[in-house]
């Protein structure tokens, strides 16, 4: 069974077919990105992935479960246990240090551990930073802090939303670094971009353009461990 | 450009700028409530201090001296008396409008037919005067004496009975020795004539008037051939508490200097009052009655000074409240604002955008809560005054000044704060 | 490390970490708080204050004789009915007829110190006499005898017991006083004669007798119908009145200003509240974004409003101590300048004054919160 499978999915508002019959599937441990152009239904895509958002019709079985037909509590819980996310603008509260801000994962999932959260800071190369506000963080390392949260609950699946739209080259490579550790470690990534150098690197991309899939492409040079056939 | 933003603003943000303008609303109207009150209470709570009875008496000059020490020997004096086509007069003074009640009284001893003899006393009881001003004033001891129970029957109506009818109110202690009730006739021998009174009440006075009888002035004139001529008139006037000026001209009014003098006159005082009253009453001495003139005076003092602090009080609350909130608002739109310099905005233009409207949320609010507090002051007044608190010109400047300053004060924090946001960290840094 | 660990460890970095804004919400809960505790203790301790400013109209309550006559001893034990801390002044009267020239006045035997507390608006020119053969005169009598303060004035008396045939022969009693003020009042008091009692007692006959005796007691008009309840009762000597002109007005008066006072309190109240509900208002919404991306990490509805509100609920809880604290040295303030006496301390407004602070603190922020939560995370995630 696949992790996460959306069948026939539409999203309209109003005249607006914001997602237009969309089926895609996703495997435990694979690495898709989706790209499009703005207003191609990226973002309506990810929030329904990422339990923010209902589809107007169809289905989306996320580890067999279809989360269209839960109610929005249930969906809370959802993304609590089984997502991590990464935003574009980072998202991180600003009166709370890096730790805190891992913790604060934690607390909402279920123990907060200051010791795994340091751990999780160490694996994206933050242990020094630890104890560091937001605003003493370059833009780099809360996006980093960033993905140690969206880990720190080991989700099943990690959902980053133009996760190096606002970083320089250099964060934008440890940034991808960063991925390729998760996804040789196991975790199922997907990364919504618009970056054709961020998207070439997963193991497949998916290309979206008014609400409708059109191209699905499968990276022969992919170098990760972990690959499908 | 400038305009067409601060359109936007307050069109978009119109939520968040009624929350604005609603609170300066409320301050405003906090302010202009207590001010319109405080300035005010004293008139009202002088009203109120009316009760206590006359606070100036006039007797004749001659009486003034000796007449009640003659009295312990040889009954009423006869000779010195006020001429009651005077006291109309009392209502022209510099202060008419000060007085808010008098009554004129005359003494008669006249016998019961047991042979003992009563003292009956002559008065206006809610007399009805045109005056030349066109006011309209019901003065007497109805009002002069609100402190008097009445036991039985009702209050002399002066006015549906006339002022020499054959009535009369007695006291409850001459009552109960008489064995007499409302309604029943009490039979009264003057020096000159006789009359038959009915009893339309009995009162309880708590003093030396519940061994007397009152009834109209004519009618008790009558008794002792008095016609016109009246013992003393008790004042009840509105006053300014005294001062060392007041004391000085109470003394002497000659030694003041010519500014002084007119100070005085022209001050409420109750010697300035009891002054003016001596101008129109031919041969007469005015005195305060110090019991009521000098309390009155402490009271007021002490509630005019108690309303001030509260006002001021409430001013600071007032002020710290919108304060406050101007700036929890302004801090709230870092972000458009760091979108504004991050495109060019110079930190002069950006300030300048802010306190616009700011300012212009401010004028808003604050003329509805102008408005709004003079409601409340109103419900205040009529709530614990039954009148209505005056409107006064002074509060307005204050109430603007106020509103003007604490919003401009509230805003500088939060535009200090703006200016030092650089606008790479609030369009990047997360909040 | 355990939840509540955490729970705390955020609300104190929010509270330390955001200090601007955090002050900006608790100066203005304490400054509702400081408001509301400082006029409740106001307008509880109004009618005491004020009460103890309308006895400058003097005596409301005169003992008079129950048969014909009574002694200075049944007004001691009288007034010691009355509570210490209730009785103001108390004044015993004698009255005797004397003769200046031979011309009867009548001189006022009174404990001088009693008097001065009883009638406090009594005006004296010069100074109330202190020693054995002083004595102050009313103004009506000085200005027909014209006497002057600091001369010297001759009282005779005549006893009533005396017969015809003694009239003729014996002399009358004389003493002559020094004259230490004039007395001037507006009132009937003008025309007598003032001194103390054992001067009096001399010029004519050491009877222990008085005939009046006028107090100034505070307290409203019921404790006062109560003191005279038991007094009655107590000494049968002595009947005990209230003098109506003083106890009803000042009853009517007092009941206006407590009126007043109530009804600015509460609209200043009110006001108040509202202006703290914004500020609360205005400082949550500020913090949409924060609580839309702890939804999207994963917090629940619950948790959300549970850690905002423990937050602002704790903010209410500050600044109503704070709050109650400066009340209260606002109205010891305004009792000072105002009445130049303290306050008396209402330990209940304490905590009235905090629970109402979290309670305005909590309700305000409450409803901007639950507001928050309704949003999509989605929605403000993507930014304004």
């Amino acid at each position: 069974m696949s992790l996460l499978e959306l069948k026939n999915v539409y999203k309209i508002y109003g005249e607006l077919h914001a997602l237009d019959n969309v089926n895609f599937t996703v495997e435990k441990g694979e690495w898709v990105s989706i790209m499009g152009p703005s207003g191609s239904g990226k973002s309506t895509m990810m929030n329904i992935i990422g339990c923010m958002d209902k589809p107007s019709k169809g289905e989306v079985l996320l580890d067999g479960v279809d989360i269209a037909k839960e109610s929005a509590k249930n969906l809370t819980a959802i993304r609590r246990d089984k997502i991590g996310l990464i935003f574009q603008q980072f998202h991180l509260v600003n009166y709370l240090t890096a730790v805190e801000n891992v913790m604060l994962a934690q607390y909402y999932h279920s123990m907060p551990d200051e010791k795994e959260a340091l751990e999780a800071l160490e694996r994206v190369g933050l242990a020094g930073r630890a104890k560091h506000l937001p605003s003493q963080l370059s833009g780099g390392e809360q996006q980093r802090v960033c993905v140690a949260r969206a880990l720190i609950n080991t989700p099943e699946i990690i959902l980053a939303d133009e996760p190096t739209g606002n970083l320089d080259e250099k964060n934008e490579e440890i940034v991808v670094d960063l991925f390729h550790k998760l996804h040789d470690e196991g975790t199922t990534l997907i990364v919504v971009t618009h970056d054709p150098e961020v998207a070439e690197v997963a193991q497949r991309r998916i290309v979206l353009r008014d609400g409708k899939i059109t191209k699905s492409v499968v990276n022969e040079n992919f170098t990760g461990k972990i690959r499908f056939s | 450009m400038f305009l067409r933003m601060i359109r936007g603003t307050l069109l978009r943000q119109w939520k968040k700028m009624l929350m604005i303008a609603f609170t300066i609303a409320l301050g405003a109207s906090l302010a202009s409530a207590m001010l319109s009150v405080m300035l005010d209470v004293e008139d009202k709570v002088n009203q109120e201090l009316k009760t206590y009875g006359a606070n100036i008496t006039v007797v004749p000059k001659a009486a003034s001296v000796l007449n009640e020490l003659y009295e312990v020997e040889g009954g009423e004096a006869s000779g010195a008396y006020l001429a009651e086509g005077e006291l109309g007069k009392i209502k022209t003074i510099f202060w008419a409008f000060n007085i808010v009640d008098y009554a004129p009284f005359v003494n008669v001893n006249a016998a019961l037919d047991d042979g003992s003899t009563v003292k009956t006393v002559g008065s206006w009881f809610n007399h009805h005067m045109e005056l030349p001003t066109g006011e309209q004033l019901d003065a007497g001891i109805t009002s002069l004496r609100s402190w008097w129970e009445i036991v039985q029957g009702a209050w002399l109506d002066e006015q549906k009975e006339g002022d020499d009818a054959d009535v009369c109110m007695i006291g409850t202690a001459l009552a109960k020795k008489l064995g007499k009730s409302a309604g029943d006739t009490l039979h009264l021998t003057g020096s000159e004539s006789d009359r038959s009174l009915r009893i339309v009440g009995i009162y309880d006075a708590g003093g030396d008037e519940d061994d007397q009888i009152y009834a109209p002035l004519n009618t008790v004139q009558a008794l002792d051939g008095l016609d016109g001529k009246i013992d003393s008139i008790e004042v009840s006037a509105l006053t300014t508490p005294d001062n060392e000026l007041a004391e000085k001209a109470a003394k002497d009014p000659g030694s003041l200097t010519v500014s002084q003098y007119e100070t005085w006159y022209c001050t409420a005082y109750a010697s300035a009052i009891c002054w003016q009253i001596q101008e129109v009453i031919t041969d007469s001495v005015a005195s305060p009655v110090r019991q009521v003139a000098d309390s009155e005076g402490a009271i007021l003092e002490k509630t005019k000074l108690l309303m001030i602090l509260i006002t001021i009080l409430s001013l600071i609350g007032a002020a710290l409240g919108i304060c406050n909130l101007v700036t929890a608002s302004v801090m709230e739109r870092s972000s458009e604002i760091g979108l504004m310099k991050a495109i060019g905005a110079q930190n002069g233009a950006v300030s300048g955008l802010v306190l616009t409207e700011i300012c212009m949320t401010a004028v808003i609010g604050g003329v509805v809560g102008f408005f709004a507090g003079f409601g409340f002051a109103q419900i205040i007044g009529h709530t614990v005054f039954g009148s209505s608190i005056t409107m006064r010109p002074v509060v307005i400047p204050i109430v603007a000044i106020l509103v003007i300053l604490v919003t401009l004060a509230g805003s500088i924090p939060a535009i200090r704060m703006l200016l030092r946001l650089r606008p790479a960290e609030v369009l990047h840094g997360g909040r | 490390m355990k939840k509540r660990q955490m729970f705390l460890r955020m609300i104190t970095a929010s509270l330390m970490r955001r200090r601007s804004r955090m002050l900006v919400a608790l100066l203005s809960i304490a400054i509702g708080a400081t408001i509301l505790s400082g006029l409740v203790t106001i307008y509880y301790d109004v009618p005491r204050q004020m009460g103890a400013q309308f006895r400058s109209y003097g005596a409301n309550m005169i003992f008079v004789p129950a048969d014909t006559a009574f002694t200075e001893q049944d007004v001691r034990q009288g007034a010691a009915v009355i509570q210490a801390a209730d009785l103001v002044g108390i004044a015993p009267y004698r009255y005797e007829n004397v003769r200046i020239n031979g011309i009867p006045v009548v001189a006022a035997g009174t404990d001088m110190q009693g008097a001065q507390a009883a009638s406090p608006y009594w005006h004296v020119d010069g100074a109330w006499p202190a020693k054995d053969g002083e004595l102050m005169v009313g103004a009506k009598v000085a200005e027909s005898f014209r006497l002057k303060v600091g001369g010297e004035i001759e009282l005779s008396y005549t006893p009533e017991t005396r017969t015809q045939e003694e009239l003729k022969t014996v002399q009358d009693q004389t003493c002559t006083y020094q004259i230490t003020g004039i007395l001037d009042t507006g009132g009937s008091e003008e025309e007598y004669v003032y001194m103390s009692l054992p001067d009096l007692a001399k010029l004519t006959v050491d009877d222990g007798k008085v005939d009046v005796a006028e107090l100034s007691v505070s307290g409203g008009a019921e404790q006062l119908e109560k003191y005279i309840e038991q007094i009655n009762a107590a000494v049968p000597a002595v009947t005990a009145r209230t003098v109506k002109r003083v106890t009803a007005s000042e009853t009517t008066v007092l009941t206006k200003l407590q009126a007043l006072v109530l009804l600015v309190t509460i609209v200043v109240l009110a006001l108040t509240m509202i202006c703290v509900a914004t500020t609360m208002t205005a400082v949550v919404a500020e913090r949409r974004r924060e609580i839309g991306l702890r939804k999207a990490i994963g917090a629940s509805d619950k948790s959300i409003v549970g850690e905002f509100l423990g937050e602002n609920l704790l903010l209410g809880l500050l600044g109503g101590i704070i709050g109650s604290l400066l009340g209260f040295i606002f109205a010891q303030q305004v009792s000072i300048h105002v009445f130049s006496s303290s306050i008396s301390f209402r330990l209940w407004i304490v905590p009235v004054t905090i629970l109402v602070s979290i309670a305005v603190t909590g309700l305000a922020s409450l409803l901007p919160i639950r507001s928050a939560t309704e949003v999509d995370p989605a929605l403000v995630l993507k930014g304004e």
